[in-house]
């Protein structure tokens, strides 16, 4: 007979896309998980919030992805209780991945609305420079915690961790 | 006051722009992978007709912008920078705002906070 497990098994995605990284895609990803949270929640906090976090983790999924065959995106959207998680998987160019790291344990040393401001002023004083808002946006707009597990392969994946309501 | 005439809005898919002798009004959309090409391009054309006009205060109503990315807060910064650092007489810059809307009721506080002589956050309804 079997042991009973501790472990509680991973919730079955409430969604489950693969496509490959194009910017136009983005667009209609985002409002299909608008429209997806708000019919299956009955909460347009939880579609505005979600369109954010899609957009920004696609939107640097898609500029930082390698090319070819392996780099299709992954995105899940998987609930338990009141928890609600947002994930994309995808192929960055390595180069890619310090820098990624470093702004997401920048972000996390600080509140959400801290990193937030120090994400504007950074803005501010960089013209000409990408926004590098994005992160920033996903914890304090959409009001979720940002993750990043390296997969194998080189893949890695950023999950956003919010609650419903 | 400015001229509408003299300022043509560029043509962004998904976002629609009014120009009129006080300011701008902007309604859907802006999702571009770079909007500072043609917005960014555009709004410091409004910029420098402001001051050029000498306008005590720019109106910009975004209460119909319902989405944007990162990229297109960042041009609004850039506006808001632009003011601040205005030589002369400049202009004050007045952001309409809907605080129903999520983007536009946290990010709208964060850009004043950049420039706070020079920009003004409105409610609108």
């Amino acid at each position: 007979m079997a042991e009973p497990s501790d472990t509680v098994p991973p919730a079955r995605p409430l969604v489950l896309m693969r496509f490959r990284p194009v910017w136009t895609y983005i667009d209609g990803v985002r409002e299909f998980c608008r429209f997806f949270c708000d019919t299956t929640f009955k909460t347009s906090d939880l579609a505005e919030r979600a369109s954010v976090v899609i957009q920004e983790t696609l939107e640097n999924a898609v500029k930082y992805s390698t090319g070819g065959d392996e780099a299709e995106l992954e995105l899940r959207i998987q609930s338990q209780g009141e928890t609600i998680e947002f994930s994309v998987s995808s192929l960055p160019d390595p180069l890619h991945l310090p820098t990624l790291r470093a702004e997401l344990s920048s972000i996390a040393s600080q509140t959400p609305e801290e990193a937030y401001v120090a994400a504007f002023l950074r803005a501010a004083s960089e013209p000409g420079e990408a926004s590098r808002l994005g992160l920033a946006r996903i914890r304090h707009e959409g009001r979720a915690e940002l993750s990043l597990e390296e997969e194998p392969g080189g893949r890695i994946r950023i999950t956003a961790t919010g609650t419903v309501c | 006051m400015l001229n509408p005439a003299l300022l043509p809005p560029p043509d962004v898919t998904s976002v629609k722009i009014g120009v009129s002798s006080d300011g701008v009004t902007l309604s859907g959309s802006i999702t571009t992978k770079e909007p500072d090409r043609s917005l960014g391009r555009f709004f410091r054309t409004v910029h420098e007709a402001a001051l050029q006009s000498r306008l005590s205060e720019l109106r910009v109503d975004v209460r119909g912008l319902s989405f944007v990315n990162s990229s297109a807060i960042r041009v609004f910064i850039d506006w808001a920078i632009w003011v601040s650092q205005a030589t002369g007489t400049g202009y004050r810059l007045r952001f309409v705002r809907n605080p129903n809307v999520t983007w536009q009721r946290v990010s709208f506080p964060a850009i004043a906070q950049l420039a706070a002589q020079h920009v003004v956050i409105e409610d609108g309804s």
